[in-house]
């Protein structure tokens, strides 16, 4: 496949607790760390997915990527330049490359100027463009994410829910952006709507050629849209790898209970016995208390292990054999 | 006329019976129609599923039968509720007296259903005093701590003495469901029960409630949008549209054979295995703006298969066998 247009390795971002009252309600450290050595990579024309629940730094890392929170310690690679975070130019080429889409419609769309305005908002200021030539550059965004050239002069609470992220869209591939990240774009979708931005996404990549970075909790979602998926815990990455390999073989303990916790309207469920789960924690691996598989090595941090397909982050595997018979290494 | 319809209310195996409701919203300067012509029954012991996206008017029939919609702006133009044969619709000077024992609901975000500035025992304690009141005071806790049991909750005492805000939303639901338990309701309306909860928790709170239907709930009545919920929980399923019916029967059935042109859309939205690439088959379109209405079936601006008919006049319910009710010209 192609050569990785995104690298980020060892992505580490933390906050720091500022007040008494955060401390007390978890443990008593001054930093949290949310995302700890995040290592991916995407690939020109590729469909990336996250997921993970709830906490596990999904929407960070999103955030991490196009520059609003400042990472402790990473090493990211875009189209080979090195990204320096603390650096104005690092930040500016994060942004003239990567493009956001946020999950929230309504608070990411300015309530007070109209469509026109928000679309235009996303062209560079360096291409001081002419009045007419902007006009053209908003009509031919507004063409391509579908959006009716009559609602270019209303204003966002004017909008459906589908027409607002069209419009977040436009906004975002206006400045000529090659990597997309969405976080939870169709989330507050209703499926009618969410099937339509989801087609939308896939012209989209083929028409623009860009890449996707697509993070959401929906795992039919990432099935159907991504290439590649990275499984998101409590700011850790357990496994990644190709989607159908994740879905049909997961390795991971949590990837499978993640599997089979799901469900689709064509699945038939068997309502089984309700598991309590535990707290992710620091020591070890982050998932043995949930863990069905617990054993003595999950009290040690668990090593990353490549099986050709992907990688797992498992005690499980440390010295076990492949499908094909061959010794896993890490 | 109402002879018949009293008789076959003695007749009548279903716990809920709602027929032919409509409510409008009533504002100063616009009417607007959430509800017309509605009939929906659930059976004892069954599970039925109310599925439609947003402005169906599938939470505003949830609201209508439990009796917390505000009447105004809601008006009630029409048509009748019956619980075990017993009207409750208008909603007797009592109001309480159904609910309770008779129907529960289970709110969509459990913040805020539970009250904020009281603990966990107090919420549960109040529940119980409705549910049993003749009962000791010993007799109540142990009540309250046996159905924090029956949901699984390990650390009970732990959970008692907290408040709301310190709960996940996966405990806080399953709070919810605990006082809804120890009152043994005959009917319970599920309102969104698992949206906004994690994957892990949403199948865990999921086969909470189906565990729990075989033990102590009578029926459920669930509100939906999501198709794949309703798909795993339900017997029968009646899909929404624009404030109508417009199919209904079993949930395999439709399911597997949808008859109204809307089912099928909502089907095909669903992302369902690998693409690679192939785009979902669906129709342009949003769900409609209640205040503007098209002439005719509401979906027939989205609607693959339109004729003239239906820009022009409403279609109604029909019935096909196997007990299936469609509202479409496609079967007239």
């Amino acid at each position: 496949m192609n050569e990785p247009i995104l690298e980020v390795e060892n992505l580490t971002v933390q906050f720091k607790a500022k007040t008494k009252m955060f401390r007390s309600t978890g443990d008593r450290e001054k930093w949290k760390r949310v995302l700890n050595a995040i290592s991916f990579s995407l690939r020109q024309g590729e469909t990336f997915g996250i997921v993970g629940e709830t906490g596990s730094g999904k929407t960070t890392l999103a955030r991490t990527l196009v520059g609003i929170y400042k990472p402790k310690d990473c090493k990211v690679t875009l189209y080979g330049k090195r990204v320096d975070f603390r650096k104005k130019e690092g930040i500016l080429l994060l942004r003239k490359t990567i493009g956001i889409v946020f999950q929230d419609p309504v608070g990411s769309l300015n309530p007070r100027v109209t469509v026109y305005d928000i679309i235009s908002e996303g062209i560079p200021v360096w291409e001081k463009l002419k009045e007419e030539q902007k006009a053209e550059k908003v009509r031919e965004a507004a063409r391509l994410v579908d959006l009716p050239e009559s609602k270019l002069e209303s204003y966002p609470t004017e909008l459906s829910g589908g027409e607002k992220q069209r419009v977040s869209l436009a906004r975002t591939i206006i400045g000529g952006k090659k990597i997309l990240v969405l976080d939870e774009p169709t989330s507050s979708l209703d499926v009618s709507i969410q099937a339509q931005i989801l087609n939308l996404l896939i012209r989209l990549k083929k028409e623009l050629s860009i890449s996707y970075i697509f993070i959401t909790h929906d795992l039919n979602v990432i099935k159907y849209m991504c290439d590649r998926v990275a499984v998101l815990y409590y700011g850790q990455i357990l496994e990644q790898g190709n989607t159908e390999e994740i879905f049909e073989h997961p390795r991971h303990p949590y990837s499978s209970d993640l599997v089979a916790a799901n469900i689709s309207f064509s699945s038939t469920t068997k309502f089984s016995e309700v598991q309590e789960s535990g707290e992710p924690t620091k020591e070890g691996c982050v998932y043995k208390n949930s863990c069905s598989k617990r054993f003595a090595s999950c009290d040690n941090e668990p090593p990353v292990i490549d099986y050709g397909k992907g990688t797992v982050k498992c005690w499980l595997y440390s010295n076990m054999r492949d499908d094909r018979g061959n010794k896993m290494e890490r | 006329m109402i002879d018949s319809i009293q008789r076959r209310d003695k007749l009548s195996p279903n716990l809920l019976e709602v027929s032919n409701l409509s409510v409008n919203f009533e504002t100063i300067d616009r009417t607007v129609e959430v509800l017309k012509d509605v009939s929906v029954t659930v059976g004892k012991e069954e599970v039925v599923g109310v599925v439609g996206e947003s402005g169906s008017g599938k939470s505003t029939l949830a609201q209508v039968i439990v009796g917390v919609l505000d009447i105004p702006p809601a008006r009630i133009m029409g048509g009748r509720i019956l619980l075990e044969g017993k009207e409750i619709l208008p909603h007797p000077e009592n109001k309480v007296n159904f609910r309770g024992k008779g129907i529960n609901m289970i709110f969509q975000e459990p913040l805020t259903s539970l009250n904020p500035v009281y603990s966990v025992h107090d919420q549960m304690e109040e529940a119980v005093n409705i549910g049993h009141p003749k009962l000791e005071k010993k007799e109540k806790e142990a009540i309250i701590r046996k159905s924090l049991a029956e949901v699984m909750i390990r650390d009970v005492e732990g959970v008692l003495n907290v408040y709301p805000h310190q709960l996940s939303g996966g405990m806080r639901q399953r709070v919810s469901i605990a006082m809804v338990l120890v009152q043994k309701p005959n009917l319970l309306i599920l309102d969104e029960p698992t949206t906004g909860l994690d994957l892990i928790v949403q199948r865990k709170i999921i086969s909470l409630i189906m565990n729990l239907k075989k033990e102590v709930l009578s029926s459920i009545l669930l509100i939906t949008h999501d198709l794949a919920v309703a798909a795993n929980m339900c017997d029968r399923i009646y899909v929404m549209y624009a404030g109508r019916v417009v199919e209904s029967g079993k949930m395999r059935d439709v399911l597997h054979d949808p008859k109204h042109p809307y089912t099928t859309m909502l089907k095909n939205s669903e992302p369902e295995g690998y693409a690679n690439g192939a785009p979902l088959k669906v129709s342009s379109g949003a769900p409609p703006d209640l205040r503007h209405l098209p002439p005719g079936c509401a979906f027939n601006p989205r609607c693959p298969m339109a004729m003239d008919i239906c820009r022009s006049k409403v279609p109604e319910l029909k019935k096909l066998a196997d007990n299936r009710e469609v509202a479409c010209w496609l079967y007239e």
